[in-house]
């Protein structure tokens, strides 16, 4: 490649690294911050509202400091995997699919034999008790590992051109992705976090290059096997026929899931525009179901009411948008995969937590991201995001990624060579 | 914010997707915050906000214990202990908590009932005393409550019982002054409307709490001393123990002010286990709602009513034959052999009814008993002197007796029924009727309203009310009233005067009275009664004691079976009272 000049050189092999998007860790600071206020406002009556239900005894600061330190925590994952090379990451990404598996076999096999360590809720295991350490819930892990392996599979395939090839691409990947689901919505019956899997594939799919055929093919399979997980599951009846029965707050068609969206309803709509003010959320004091978890949106709207709810979904937005434009920007399209799975995921997160709250679609059980009180998914997210900081530094200007070889933009008739920093003669950050 | 994102990129598509979504759920929550606002802060405002009853507590009551006022009902927080089964964790630790601490309290198989998952409320153990109450607090027990309970208590136990009453358990006053002062010793509640956390503890959280600050029930301080009553229970019980009565009541008054010293009536009972009393008729306090016909004691004031009107004086005379026609009935004397030219002091002194005929006919034209003579003597039984009606005192159930008005309706008031009623039959009274007219006629000619209540503590101390007015003074001139005083003095002094102190002023007059069953007067029952007075001298009565004893078929006379407990306790009276003998 040698009788080449540099602006013919293909562009994946002389991006530099430069200074990542500080947004990112801008927004994401915003909304952990967000979180905490709320979880210290509302943590007390959560701590007093359990205590008196189940005889627990939480103190009043019990959440905040347990919210402290996953946020620690997570601000520790972040840091470290924006520092760990991406390269190695996904060197090993395999691996980290194969952990999550075997760890959800164990918590299977665990709780068949009733050991302790394997929590029980609702009839299903989800996490490990790990004692003093907290609990892990190694659906997460399934979901981080996922992300990376398919990233190298769909970014190989992507380059071979066979995205859409069934035996080479579509049929591991559901495989793959099937033996996940089975593990998190069947065994586990958590339809969350099944759904924030899906949505992780999915995104990463239609980037990789998936055509419509095959997409609209998908389409009605999620749906047919949505469907067939939801009728094989009383409790899933129960939230479909509960959306379906929209507001009625009838005694007689009063279950848990429409007292539960009547309540995060009632909390939105008394918040009206400005909110009821930080530490004035009544609905927080019991009215509302999982107040420091799912429904901290509704708990949020409450009390900073329409103003803090736009806001709030403004820096929601702009991270996504920010994770949009490095996905955009990035070369390797292994890179491109890696931001689009997190930002499925992320997405997800967002619009199905608000949209239950907000009573447009059925309840998940899935947390609101960097707000929800909660450790495994709160680091596994901020990990994620993590990566897509380091990624954030590998991007190029948009001429460079200029399919059709002619740019518009002035820089690109410069004299200044493109690919490299503006400031050359600089170190970058 | 410059994204840049490529022309025909997807991720285009994607940002696409997500401001698309992201305007939905901000018109949902315009619709939701904005729009349906009030709505939906009704909603909240409905299940949020509570209304809290803060009980006012129930006025206490008091006696005097001379002039300084004593408890006599009181109340007393006890502890109703229960368990939220389902978030007990240590059951064995509370059991034995309970049964070390409380062990009399503590329900039968309580341990039991802690069993009982599908429940979140069972009471464990109840009237337990704060200091049991704070020992249990003490072991922090999760998932056990208490709850504070008000009854009344009563430290002189059941001294009084009938003019106390008692407060049920739905804490309404029965009987006595709890039921006559209910509404006054309840006090009004106050109240909390607030808005609760789910399990409804009021949180301060907003503008809209509003706090009605209770109003306690008023302390009512008794004019009944404690020492008189205790003192005149023991009296009648003793005296019914003699005689063989099975019921007895006795009044004790101060005749200056109306002020009741001392209420008793046998059978009594126990206010503080009144659940327990098998015959309610236990709870009637007899002096003021079981009127009866009062028989000779009203001689006094048919005599009264002669002399205020001047036309008989104690020592004028009639012809006693032992018997008096008035229409077509015969009036006879039940002590028999006075005859000839006696005075109405002897007739009175003997009880004889031809007497007390007599002067009702010289109330009229001299020989019968004519409408104006009955307008007298209805003025002042009835007007003056209080009979037949009520008094208004401050007992629940008091009773109005009966008298018949000369132009009653019905025909009833007419010369016979006024030639009974000149020597105590054909009209119906209280005690405390007869007692508080009599006291008028032996106070210098006085009416006064006849009291329990003689003011109120108050967070500064004791209030007294301030000193009665006569309701209708002069009702008798005084020269009447010490006709009657000496009439009645020397009455008791012919028989019994040897029974009282020396050098005191002592007057009264027996009664016995047939009873009517079934529309007849009885041969086989009588009531026998005592009213009378005494004091240091002839110018200062101190105190009225009537006296009633009574049984079915028992034939009880004022003399015999009366008399003696009125001594026991005059005698006593005049100890109590310091009262200096004359002379």
């Amino acid at each position: 490649m040698r009788d080449r000049g540099w602006s013919e050189r293909p562009s994946s092999d002389v991006v530099r690294r430069h200074r990542p998007d500080y947004m990112i860790a801008l927004y994401m600071g915003i909304l952990m911050l967000v979180g905490l206020v709320v979880i210290y406002a509302i943590g007390p009556q959560r701590a007093n509202v359990l205590n008196n239900a189940i005889g627990s005894n939480y103190s009043d600061s019990y959440f905040f400091v347990k919210q402290t330190i996953s946020l620690v925590l997570a601000i520790i994952a972040f840091g470290a995997i924006s520092i760990i090379p991406y390269k190695f990451i996904i060197k090993h990404a395999p691996k980290v699919l194969i952990i999550g598996l075997v760890a959800c076999a164990l918590l299977f096999i665990a709780s068949k034999a009733g050991l302790p360590i394997a929590d029980a809720t609702n009839g299903a295991s989800r996490w490990f008790n790990l004692g003093a350490l907290g609990s892990l819930q190694p659906a997460e892990i399934v979901k981080f590992g996922l992300l990376l392996y398919l990233a190298v599979f769909l970014g190989a395939r992507s380059k071979e051109g066979k995205v859409n090839n069934a035996k080479a691409t579509l049929i591991p990947v559901a495989i793959i992705t099937g033996l996940s689901l089975l593990f998190i919505v069947v065994i586990q019956k958590d339809l969350g976090t099944g759904i924030a899997l899906s949505a992780i594939v999915i995104t990463m799919l239609f980037m990789a290059g998936m055509n419509k055929k095959i997409g609209i093919g998908l389409a009605v399979a999620v749906l047919v096997v949505g469907a067939i997980f939801i009728f094989t599951a009383p409790h899933r009846v129960e939230r479909i026929v509960t959306y379906l029965q929209g507001d009625s707050t009838s005694s007689a068609t009063s279950t848990a899931d429409s007292y539960h969206i009547e309540h995060a309803k009632i909390a939105i709509g008394s918040g009206g525009f400005t909110g009821v003010g930080i530490g004035n959320s009544v609905q927080a004091t019991g009215y509302l179901p999982e107040v420091i978890n799912d429904s901290v949106f509704a708990v949020l709207g409450e009390t900073f009411g329409f103003i803090g709810l736009i806001t709030l979904m403004a820096v929601f937005v702009a991270l996504l948008l920010r994770m949009l434009k490095v996905l955009d920007h990035l070369v390797d399209i292994r890179l491109k995969l890696l931001v689009a799975g997190v930002f499925g995921w992320f997405g997800a997160h967002v619009i199905l937590n608000i949209a239950a709250m907000l009573g447009i679609v059925p309840l998940t059980g899935i947390t609101l991201p960097l707000i929800s009180f909660g450790g495994t998914s709160m680091i596994f997210i901020t990990a994620a995001l993590g990566l897509v900081f380091q990624l954030s530094r590998y991007t190029v200007h948009a001429s460079r990624l200029s399919t059709s070889g002619e740019s518009t933009h002035e820089d690109s008739r410069s004299g200044r060579r493109i690919g490299r920093t503006r400031y050359a003669s600089r170190r970058s950050s | 914010m410059k994204l840049e994102l490529l022309k025909g990129s997807r991720t285009r598509i994607l940002a696409a997707v997500i401001l698309a979504i992201v305007a939905i759920f901000v018109v949902r929550l315009f619709y939701l915050q904005v729009i349906k606002h009030d709505y939906y802060v009704g909603l909240a405002k409905a299940e949020q906000e509570s209304r809290f009853v803060i009980p006012a507590s129930r006025g206490e009551i008091y006696a005097k214990n001379g002039t300084d006022p004593v408890p006599m009902v009181m109340n007393e927080t006890v502890y109703t202990v229960f368990a939220d089964p389902v978030t007990v964790d240590d059951k064995a630790k509370v059991v034995d908590t309970l049964r070390q601490v409380a062990g009399g309290n503590v329900r039968t198989d309580f341990d039991k009932l802690l069993d009982n998952k599908n429940s979140r409320y069972q009471v464990l153990a109840n009237k337990l005393t704060r200091v049991q109450a704070d020992k249990i607090k003490a072991v922090n027990l999760h998932g056990i409550g208490f709850q504070a309970v008000s009854q009344r208590v009563y430290p002189e136990g059941a001294l009084g019982a009938q003019i106390l009453g008692f407060v049920d358990t739905t804490g309404q006053g029965q009987y006595g002054l709890e039921g006559y002062e209910n509404g006054v010793l309840k006090g009004v509640d106050g109240y909390l409307q607030a808005v609760t956390d789910v399990s409804n503890v009021p949180l301060t959280i907003g503008n809209d709490n509003i706090s009605v600050p209770k109003q306690d029930g008023k302390n009512i301080v008794l004019s009944v001393d404690r020492n008189v009553q205790s003192h005149v229970e023991s009296a009648l019980a003793a005296g019914l123990q003699k005689n063989g009565a099975k019921k007895g009541s006795v009044l004790v008054m101060d005749p200056t002010n109306g002020k009741v010293l001392a209420m008793a009536n046998l059978p009594t009972y126990d206010p503080g286990n009144y659940g327990q009393v098998a015959d309610v008729a236990a709870f009637n306090n007899d002096t003021v709602s079981a009127p009866y016909e009062p028989g000779s004691d009203v001689k006094t004031y048919t005599l009264a009513t002669g002399i205020d009107k001047g036309v008989v004086k104690a020592s004028d005379t009639y012809n006693n034959t032992d018997h008096i026609k008035i229409g077509d009935i015969t009036v006879s004397n039940a002590t028999l052999g006075h005859t000839g030219n006696i005075t109405f002091q002897t007739a009175l002194t003997w009880s004889l009814n031809t007497g007390f005929v007599t002067i009702a006919e010289r109330l009229g034209d001299g020989t019968n008993i004519t409408k104006s003579a009955r307008d007298v003597m209805y003025d002042y039984f009835h007007n003056r002197l209080g009979l037949g009606s009520l008094t208004g005192i401050e007992l629940a159930n008091e009773a109005p007796g009966t008298v018949i008005a000369p132009d009653d309706p019905s025909g009833d008031g007419n010369a016979v029924r006024y030639s009974n009623m000149a020597f105590g039959q054909g009209l119906d009274a209280t005690l405390i009727q007869v007692a508080s007219g009599f006291s008028a006629l032996v106070n210098g000619g006085n009416y006064y309203k006849p009291t329990v209540v003689d003011g109120y503590m108050t967070d500064s101390g004791y209030k007294q009310n301030p000193t009665p007015a006569p309701l209708r003074a002069n009702v008798v001139a005084k020269s009447t009233s010490d006709q009657v005083k000496q009439a009645t003095h020397d009455a008791r002094a012919t028989s019994f005067g040897k029974t009282d102190k020396a050098g005191y002023y002592i007057g009264g007059k027996t009664g016995t009275s047939q009873v009517i069953i079934n529309g007849q007067y009885s041969s086989t029952e009588t009531v026998g009664t005592y009213l009378g007075y005494g004091g240091g001298s002839e110018d200062a009565p101190r105190y009225v004691i009537m006296v009633q004893v009574s049984g079915a078929d028992q034939l009880l006379g004022g003399a015999q079976d009366a008399l003696p407990i009125f001594t026991d306790i005059s005698n006593w009276m005049l100890d109590y009272l310091k009262i200096q003998p004359k002379g």
